[in-house]
């Protein structure tokens, strides 16, 4: 049972760190972005061509693809989706299909769809525990997921709450014309709620890409429990967002071993629907306290 | 804030919202260093013109400030020049916190100085660390002066800064922009409030259906008769 729980926790960690990117740029520029996953996979595929055939170190292509993809992110929003922001919400989800759609072609078009294979970040032996409580075992993968969902959300809380940046973020998510009044360059914090959210997308492809091989639809199922987990935790919050990840791993795992494989999905999107009839603000959504 | 203060000369103002005309063509003349106060019933196009003024909705027209065209400039580039927009309703934020209330008011300048802040509005230092929210009505249109204050502004458009709020907090919002307006800072007030606004301002200008319907000194406008009848409320003086 312990096992099961720390195996659900390490998937959802990894859920937790796709919901992150998911809400900052929901939070920032009001946009679902259906595209998330593919354009993580796309940066992977990136990833691994510019490492396995150009022989460049796995880090460096690493860092590289991370690069790149916050410029893909920053282009996306300033050349896609702002254009069309006073329109409606509705044309900038479209948009974000239509990446999907594109990102998805091409990768098959460039690529095909043999599933390649990517370099484990860590290797080795786990580490097995034992004691009174049985037998702990614990990859080194999970302990990669772990320690990157945990510097990310630290880096995360700190920038939000004591940097200039950090605020200006958080006023443009709360109202993007009164933030304007207070002479913060929205454009600029709305391009950097989209590089910082491809980032993480690639930063998924990256971790996930060992364990699901680098393929066109390699991270679907990581987008859609990401978002699984994002509606867990309200959307609004990193906090949400990190500790629905997990809740979503651990629930996933447990169904999986106790009552069916078949039914991961199946139960995710059943969670999504009682969470939405029962706490519409999410689990961990706040209810803003305010006085008129 | 040594160099000299130029005035704003606004032109031939036009703002239309979609299919709206809410601003028909209007000529302001903001004097540096004074209070010019922007009256008129709902809907008669003063938000509009002060939302053009810092650059907040799209416009035709001509708004000069000193010798310089400021048409160009994006809302981020009139802060720096001076131009701070303290919105209606308050529109502070409501998540954060009065401190990163602030902050995020002074996002243009390398140190935060409080100091101005602190001496115009003493309450907010004891409420630093609670969310703006939480605070009354007064004290969140205090928040949402101070937080403009923060900017360092040379001229300063308060949109409606006595809507819903209890007469004794008028006053004292009446006084504080009054003591702003001693600081050396240009002010620019929309109100609805006719009285208050005569009542501190130097100049007013009072608009009818997106128009110039009369302007004047404040003192003269609040002698004039018809003034008093239609705004007022007839009350003789």
């Amino acid at each position: 049972m312990i096992n099961q729980i720390l195996l659900g926790l390490s998937t959802g960690a990894m859920y937790s760190l796709v919901a992150i990117g998911l809400v900052m740029m929901y939070k920032v520029s009001g946009v679902m972005n259906f595209a998330y996953g593919n354009m993580g996979m796309f940066m992977t595929y990136i990833i691994w061509w510019i490492t396995s055939m150009l022989n460049i170190n796995l880090y460096i292509g690493i860092i590289i693809g991370i690069f790149l993809a916050a410029f893909m992110g920053i282009s996306v929003e300033r050349f896609g989706l702002r254009p069309i922001r006073h329109l409606s919400h509705g044309s900038m989800l479209i948009v974000t299909f239509g990446i999907l759609m594109i990102l998805e072609g091409l990768a098959v078009q460039i690529w095909g769809t043999e599933y390649k294979s990517f370099p484990e970040l860590v290797s080795g032996t786990p580490f097995v525990f034992k004691g009174e409580f049985g037998v702990i075992v614990l990859r080194k993968q999970d302990i990669l997921v772990f320690v990157t969902l945990t510097i990310i959300s630290l880096l995360i809380f700190i920038f939000t709450k004591y940097t200039k940046f950090g605020i200006a973020v958080r006023a443009v998510s709360e109202n993007e014309e009164i933030a304007g009044y207070m002479g913060i360059n929205v454009g600029s914090i709305l391009a950097f709620s989209w590089a910082f959210g491809v980032s993480m997308a690639a930063l998924v492809g990256v971790i996930a890409a060992p364990k699901v091989f680098v393929s066109p639809v390699m991270l679907t199922f990581y987008q859609i429990q990401g978002f699984t987990a994002a509606v867990l935790g309200g959307f609004e919050t990193f906090a949400g967002a990190v500790f629905g990840g997990l809740i979503l791993g651990v629930i996933e795992k447990l169904v999986g071993n106790y009552i069916s494989e078949g039914f991961k999905a199946t139960i995710s999107l059943i969670i999504i629907i009682l969470v939405l009839i029962f706490f519409p603000k999410g689990l961990f959504g706040r209810n803003v306290r305010r006085r008129v | 804030m040594t160099d000299k203060l130029g005035d704003i000369v606004i032109s031939k103002l036009q703002v239309w919202y979609g299919p709206i005309h809410a601003v028909k063509g209007v000529d302001v003349k903001i004097e540096a260093g004074k209070i010019t106060a922007i009256l008129g019933a709902n809907g008669a196009g003063k938000s509009s013109t002060l939302k053009a003024l810092a650059g907040g909705v799209k416009y035709i027209g001509n708004i000069l400030l000193g010798n310089e065209t400021i048409d160009k400039l994006s809302v981020h580039k009139r802060v720096e020049k001076g131009i701070v927009l303290c919105p209606e309703g308050r529109g502070i934020f409501y998540t954060m916190s009065v401190k990163e209330n602030l902050l995020a008011g002074a996002y243009r300048n390398k140190k935060p100085d409080f100091s101005l802040v602190f001496e115009t509005f003493p309450i907010l230092r004891e409420r630093l660390k609670q969310t703006a929210g939480t605070l009354s009505g007064g004290e969140q249109q205090m928040l949402a002066i101070a937080r403009a204050l923060m900017s360092n502004p040379r001229y300063l458009l308060l949109d409606e800064p006595s809507l819903g709020l209890a007469p004794v907090i008028v006053n004292k919002i009446a006084e504080v922009i009054k003591r702003i307006n001693d600081f050396g800072i240009t002010v620019v007030l929309v109100e609805q409030n006719t009285s208050l606004a005569l009542n501190i301002s130097h100049y007013a200008y009072i608009f009818e259906n997106g128009k110039v319907a009369a302007s004047g000194s404040s003192k003269e406008l609040l002698r004039s008769d018809i003034i008093r009848e239609k705004y007022l409320g007839g009350a003789k003086r």
